[in-house]
C-alpha cells in the first residue's frame, strides 16, 4: 500500500511539473510584455525592473527562466492583481473557500438524493416508475446549466421572490471570516444576529448549488441504477437471498457497496465538466468563488489572475482526482486485489 | 409425509432463441432424514431443479408444476416473503461455484455470522461474541483449521476449496431441514471430500436433516446417498433407492452410465476407445421431442417420441416404454401425450 500511494504522490508531482510547463509556455505567448505577464505591475519603476529580470531570468535561456519561473511560483509568489493590485495569492485564498462551499453542498445534494433515487430506481417492478426516473434523469442530464440558473433566478428570486439570487450572504451581516466558509462562520460567530445570517447563507446557497448538483445528481442515479441491476442478477446476491436474509439487507449490505464502487469511479471521471459548470454557475449567481473571479480576471486581460486561477483550479482538479483513486483503492478491497497481481 | 413431494415441475426458460423447457415435468420425492442422490451430466437441470426447490428463480424463468409441497405446505402458493423465511432456516444451499457466491466487498466470517441465528437466551451485548465463537466452530468442522485467518479474508482471497467450506458452513450453520448440495466437493482434494461427506452424514444421522446431494459422479453418490434420482437432458429417467437401482437398472439410461463407469483393473486395451452412449447431450436450444434420451437410446424405438410417464414399481420410479422390466408399466398403453 504505501509502494501504492508512493506511486499516485509520483503522478500528482509529474502532472503539476507538466501543468507548469504548459502555463508558463502561455504566459510567454500573451500579447504584453513578459514582465507584465509574469508579475502584474503595470509601469515598473528601474529597480523593480532589475528585481524582475533577476527573480525570473529574464535575460538567461528558456530553461534558466523556467526553473526561475518555478521557483517563484511554488515560493507562493503569484504576482499581484493588474486591476487590484492585491497579490493574487491573498485574493486566491479569499475567494477559493466559497467555491469549495459551493462544491460541497452541491456534492453532498447529489450524492444523499442520487444514491437512494438509483437504488429505487433499480428495485422498482414497475414500468412507468422505472421509466419516469430515466426521463427525469436524462432531462437533467441534457440541461444547459447556464439556462437552469437563470431559469430558477427567474422563477424562485425574481417572480415568486423566495430566494435571494446573488451572493453568498446578505450585506447586512458582517461576519468575521475564520474558516472561509460562510455557513460554517455564521455557526463560529458570536454576534448576536448569528443564527439569522446562517439562515441567509442557507438561502443564499439554495439556488446555485441546486443548479451545479443537478449534472452529477443524474450521473449518480444512472450508474447507481446500471450498477445495482447487474449485481443484483450476481451468484453471491443469490446467495445472499437463499441464506434467507430480508431484501432491505441484501440491497443495502450486499448489493450497494459493490454498486458504490463505480459510482465512485465515475465521480472521478465528472471533476473536470463539475469544475466548469461551477465556474459558470458562480457567474450566474454572481457567488464570490474563483470561477467568478477567473472569469473577471479573464474580462479584464488581468494576466496574473488568469495564471493564478488556472493554476489552482487544476491543481486542484489533479489532487482530488487523485484522492478519488485513492480512496476508490482503499474502499474496495477487489482494487486491492488486481494491486497485488500487479506489484 | 414427505418432506418435499413435488410433481411434474416444469421450468421454461426465456431465451433469444425462443422459449426452452430446461427441466420438463420432473418429479422428486425427499422424505424426512433421507439423503438423496441426483445424479446428472453437467447442463441436465440439476441447478435449476435445485433453485426452483429453494425459490431463487432468475428473472427470465416460468415455473409450472402440478405440485410443490413442502413439509404439507404448498410452496407455489406462498408469498416470496414466506418463502425466504424458509430459505436458510428451513432450506438451506451450498452453491456450485464458492468464490462467486460470496460478495467480493465483506470478509467471509461476516457473512457466516450474518446467516446464522443470534442466539436469544444471552444479553444482546454478549451475542456479537457467542456468534463468532459458533461461526468458528462451524468452519472448524467443516476442515478448516485457521479459522481467524479465514474469517477475516476475503472471498477472492481463499482458494476454491476454502470458499466451499466457507459457503458449507454457511448452509449447515443453521441446521436446516432440507440442505441441498449442489456439487459440494467438486473442487475439494480427494481426504477433504470424505471429510465433507462424512460431515454430511453426521448431519443426517444426528440432526435429522435431508440432504439432497447433486452430483455427476455415480459412484460418490452411490456410496452416501440413500435414494437416487437419475435425470437428463431436464427430465427424470429413473428414481429409487440406490441398492436396487445399482443391482438393476431398469431404464437404458441408468444401465448406459453403470456400464460405463470406467473399471480401473487394467483389462481394458491401452488407447482403446471408452465405453459412452454414441452421440452427446443436446444443447438446450435442439431438445429432441417426446423422451430426450431417444436420438442416444439403444432401446429406442418410434413410440419415444412420447415423452413417458414416470411409472411407480413398488417403490421405484422409472420413465421409460422399454425398460429394463419385465412387467410393462399400468400406464403405459395409456400414454399419448
Amino acid at each position: 500500500m504505501a509502494r501504492y500511494l508512493l506511486r499516485r504522490l509520483n503522478l500528482f508531482l509529474a502532472t503539476s511539473f507538466v501543468l507548469f510547463i504548459v502555463l508558463f509556455i502561455v504566459t510567454s505567448h500573451f500579447p504584453v510584455e513578459k514582465s507584465f505577464a509574469l508579475t502584474g505591475l503595470h509601469s515598473p519603476n528601474a529597480q523593480q525592473i532589475e528585481q524582475i529580470e533577476k527573480n525570473y531570468s529574464l535575460n538567461d535561456g528558456q530553461f534558466s527562466q523556467f526553473f526561475s519561473y518555478l521557483q517563484q511560483r511554488l515560493s507562493g509568489d503569484l504576482g499581484i492583481s493588474a486591476t487590484s493590485q492585491r497579490p493574487v495569492i491573498e485574493e486566491l485564498a479569499s475567494v477559493l473557500p466559497a467555491s469549495f462551499e459551493l462544491a460541497a453542498v452541491s456534492a453532498m445534494l447529489a450524492l444523499t438524493l442520487g444514491i437512494p433515487l438509483g437504488v429505487l430506481a433499480s428495485l422498482s417492478r414497475h414500468k412507468i416508475t422505472q421509466h419516469t426516473i430515466m426521463a427525469i434523469t436524462l432531462t437533467g442530464y441534457s440541461i444547459p446549466v447556464f439556462w437552469l440558473g437563470l431559469t430558477l433566478s427567474l422563477w424562485f428570486g425574481v417572480q415568486l421572490g423566495w430566494l435571494p439570487i446573488s451572493g453568498q450572504l446578505n450585506l447586512l451581516y458582517e461576519i468575521e471570516p475564520v474558516t472561509g466558509f460562510v455557513l460554517i462562520d455564521t455557526l463560529l460567530s458570536d454576534s448576536p444576529y448569528s443564527t439569522s445570517a446562517f439562515i441567509d447563507a442557507l438561502l443564499h446557497i439554495i439556488l446555485p448549488a441546486i443548479t451545479l448538483a443537478v449534472l452529477p445528481f443524474t450521473v449518480v442515479v444512472r450508474i447507481t441504477r446500471a450498477a445495482i441491476i447487474t449485481i443484483m442478477d450476481q451468484t453471491y446476491i443469490k446467495a445472499a437471498e437463499a441464506r434467507g436474509l430480508h431484501t432491505s439487507r441484501v440491497v443495502l449490505r450486499h448489493a450497494l457497496p459493490n454498486a458504490l464502487i463505480p459510482v465512485l469511479k465515475n465521480l472521478g471521471l465528472m471533476l473536470g465538466p463539475f469544475a466548469s459548470y461551477a465556474m459558470v454557475v458562480e457567474v450566474i449567481f454572481a457567488w464570490p468563488g474563483v470561477g467568478a473571479w477567473l472569469v473577471s480576471g479573464i474580462y479584464q486581460r488581468d494576466y496574473t489572475v488568469i495564471q493564478g486561477g488556472v493554476l489552482a483550479v487544476a491543481l486542484i482538479i489533479i489532487f482530488i482526482s487523485i484522492m478519488i483513486e485513492v480512496l476508490y483503492t482503499a474502499i474496495n478491497p477487489l482494487s486491492r486485489k488486481e494491486l497485488y497481481a500487479s506489484n | 409425509m414427505p418432506l418435499l413431494d413435488i410433481r411434474n415441475l416444469t421450468i421454461e426458460l426465456d431465451t433469444p432463441h425462443g422459449r426452452v423447457k430446461a427441466l420438463e415435468r420432473v418429479s422428486l420425492t425427499i422424505n424426512p432424514a433421507e439423503i438423496h442422490g441426483l445424479v446428472g451430466e453437467s447442463g441436465s437441470g440439476r441447478s435449476l431443479l435445485a433453485r426452483a426447490i429453494l425459490g431463487i428463480p432468475g428473472h427470465n424463468w416460468r415455473i409450472q408444476a402440478d405440485r410443490m409441497m413442502w413439509d404439507g405446505h404448498n410452496l407455489l402458493e406462498m408469498s416470496p416473503k414466506q418463502r425466504r423465511n424458509l430459505m436458510g432456516s428451513e432450506i438451506a444451499m451450498i452453491f456450485q461455484d464458492p468464490s462467486s457466491s460470496l460478495d467480493p466487498v465483506i470478509v467471509v466470517g461476516d457473512q457466516l455470522i450474518e446467516a446464522m441465528p443470534e442466539n436469544k437466551k444471552l444479553h444482546f451485548w454478549q451475542r456479537a461474541k457467542d456468534q463468532k465463537r459458533t461461526a468458528e466452530k462451524w468452519l472448524h468442522k467443516v476442515g478448516i483449521k485457521d479459522t481467524q485467518k479465514v474469517m477475516s479474508s476475503y472471498a477472492w482471497e481463499l482458494s476454491e476449496g476454502e470458499c466451499q467450506k466457507v459457503m458449507i458452513a454457511i448452509a449447515v450453520a443453521n441446521q436446516p431441514r432440507l440442505l441441498i448440495a449442489d456439487e459440494p466437493t467438486n473442487s475439494m482434494e480427494a481426504k477433504t471430500q470424505a471429510q465433507i461427506f462424512r460431515l454430511l452424514t453426521k448431519l443426517n444421522q444426528l440432526h435429522n436433516v435431508s440432504i439432497l446431494l447433486i452430483s455427476h459422479e455415480l459412484e460418490t453418490l452411490s456410496i452416501w446417498c440413500d435414494q437416487l434420482s437419475v435425470m437428463y437432458c431436464g427430465q427424470i429417467m429413473e428414481s429409487g433407492p440406490t441398492s436396487e437401482i445399482i443391482n438393476q437398472p431398469f431404464h437404458p439410461y441408468t444401465k448406459a452410465l453403470l456400464n460405463n463407469i470406467p473399471d480401473y483393473s487394467g483389462l481394458v486395451q491401452h488407447k482403446s476407445m471408452m465405453k459412452t452412449l454414441p452421440g452427446s447431450a443436446p444443447a438446450l436450444q435442439h431438445l429432441p421431442i417426446g423422451c430426450r434420451l431417444g436420438p442416444r437410446c439403444p432401446e429406442a424405438q418410434k413410440k419415444c417420441v412420447n415423452q413417458p410417464k414416470l411409472c411407480h414399481k413398488k417403490n421405484r420410479y422409472f420413465a421409460c416404454h422399454f425398460p429394463y422390466h419385465e412387467e410393462p408399466c399400468n400406464d403405459d398403453a395409456t400414454t399419448t401425450s
